[in-house]
């Protein structure tokens, strides 16, 4: 797996600072999750419509991924269920099943709020380094979260490999045979074991180079330039989107 | 919350081992759709947790863990993980809050909160289906019932038997899942050192 994906940074223009920088991708992302929560299922059709096009614009990696196979039949399901299982009155015959409008309505707009998501989501991850999202973590009062994430990050291979030579030893030994309760038990025992070992070294490590996490520095977060009129531009039209949907759609 | 330089690995080395749990054994019980894959995660997610809660028995540190369990498997690869993601932090969240009503660490304390979580991935596709998804609640209703009758052998029709089945079934397998947390906990450090967690 890939821990610290870096992000592709189609946005930056400039040598120095990105267009879009972290808290940009997030405020887009809150943004997007702002107007799918605001927006109720019937009547928030143009608002998903122009969030998947926002959001396709600047996240076409995050659309390419959608189109894959797997999530077109997944969204489809959601789609089928919804038409199928809906509480509107049927007063449509297709292909010799009844079929209420009201349920395809439904089953569209509920299948474009999940398509938001899942953009909103995989920009995010894609566009951010795993130590910026531990930045803004620390900031909301986690502090030691960024050191604690970047020795979780590393550990991670080491902790996979040794969970994966436990568990074929105790099998290569039957021991998930005829005690398989007690052999769980064991492999628990020793992945834990092992990995609380290890850490023993890491905080030596950390402690010899005089790590200590109340005088550490937190770590950066990139900051475009675009970034504030993003939050603030979303802030403007979550505003926006909300009274329009008080005057007009309920 | 403040914690110490050694404090900070331990709670490292668990949420990494939770989000092993979640992107190894999530992925595979996710594809071969086993039924209940929530509970039997959370269980053994929070089990992890919980031990690190006995390592690190300070306020917040089982949220901590939860964490860094959950901006890991933000970065796992290839899949988009929104549901996964708010079910780690919300039972971490929940596990913290009913630690929190005792003053130390106790096997009761370990039975009552990881129940409590485990209660949460029953509850958990009505909100976000409902808030995030903006889906009806009654197809979701219908899913639940669905999968309890199936579990249980029971009638449909028969919808309080059903929850109630299915309330006892994830309480009592996180209890079990508290149980063993707090009996592991407590052989890991015995082998670590001799000593009982709550003295490290």
């Amino acid at each position: 797996m890939t821990v610290s994906r870096l992000h592709p940074s189609s946005f930056q223009s400039g040598r120095t600072r990105p267009l879009v920088g972290s808290v940009g991708h997030l405020a887009i992302f809150l943004w997007s999750l702002g107007i799918v929560l605001l927006t109720p299922l019937r009547g928030g059709f143009i608002f998903a419509c122009l969030c998947v096009v926002f959001l396709s614009l600047l996240y076409p990696f995050a659309l390419r991924r959608i189109l894959r196979p797997r999530w077109l039949i997944l969204l489809g399901v959601l789609l089928v269920v919804s038409v199928l299982f809906g509480s509107g009155e049927p007063d449509l015959q297709v292909w010799g099943m009844p079929v209420s409008t009201e349920n395809v309505i439904s089953g569209i707009q509920m299948t474009l709020r999940a398509v938001v998501i899942l953009l909103a989501a995989d920009g995010l991850a894609a566009s951010m380094d795993i130590t910026e999202v531990a930045g803004l973590f620390e900031r909301a009062g986690l502090q030691g979260l960024g050191f604690s994430l970047g020795v979780a990050a590393n550990m991670l291979p080491n902790l996979r490999q040794s969970s994966m030579n436990a568990w074929h030893s105790l099998r290569m030994r039957g021991g998930m045979r005829a005690q398989w309760w007690r052999g769980l038990q064991l492999l628990l025992l020793t992945v834990l074991t092992n990995a609380l070992r290890r850490s023993e070294d890491i905080v030596l490590a950390a402690e010899a180079r005089a790590f200590r996490p109340d005088r550490s520095r937190a770590v950066p977060i990139r900051i475009g330039r675009m970034d504030w009129w993003l939050v603030g531009a979303g802030f403007v039209s979550l505003l926006g989107v909300s009274l329009f949907i008080r005057a007009f759609v309920r | 919350m403040k914690f110490t330089t050694r404090q900070l690995v331990t709670m490292a080395v668990f949420g990494a081992l939770w989000g092993v749990v979640e992107i190894s054994l999530g992925s595979v019980l996710h594809a071969i759709k086993i039924p209940l894959t929530g509970l039997a995660l959370s269980t053994i997610g929070l089990l992890v947790a919980l031990i690190g809660r006995l390592f690190v028995p300070k306020r917040g540190s089982t949220f901590f863990i939860g964490v860094i369990a959950t901006v890991l498997k933000l970065f796992s690869i290839g899949n988009i993980v929104i549901g996964p993601m708010i079910g780690i932090l919300a039972e971490a969240l929940v596990a913290e809050l009913i630690l929190d009503i005792f003053p130390k660490p106790t096997r009761l304390a370990f039975v009552l909160s990881i129940a409590g979580a485990a209660l949460w991935t029953l509850i958990q596709p009505f909100v976000t289906g409902l808030l995030i998804f903006g889906r009806e609640l009654l197809p979701i209703w219908l899913d639940t019932l669905d999968l309890g009758s199936r579990l249980f052998g029971l009638s449909s029709q028969a919808a309080l038997w059903i929850v109630l089945a299915l309330i006892i079934l994830h309480l009592s397998v996180g209890a079990l899942g508290g149980w063993l947390a707090w009996s592991l906990g407590h052989l890991v450090s015995l082998r670590l050192g001799g000593h009982s967690p709550e003295a490290v």
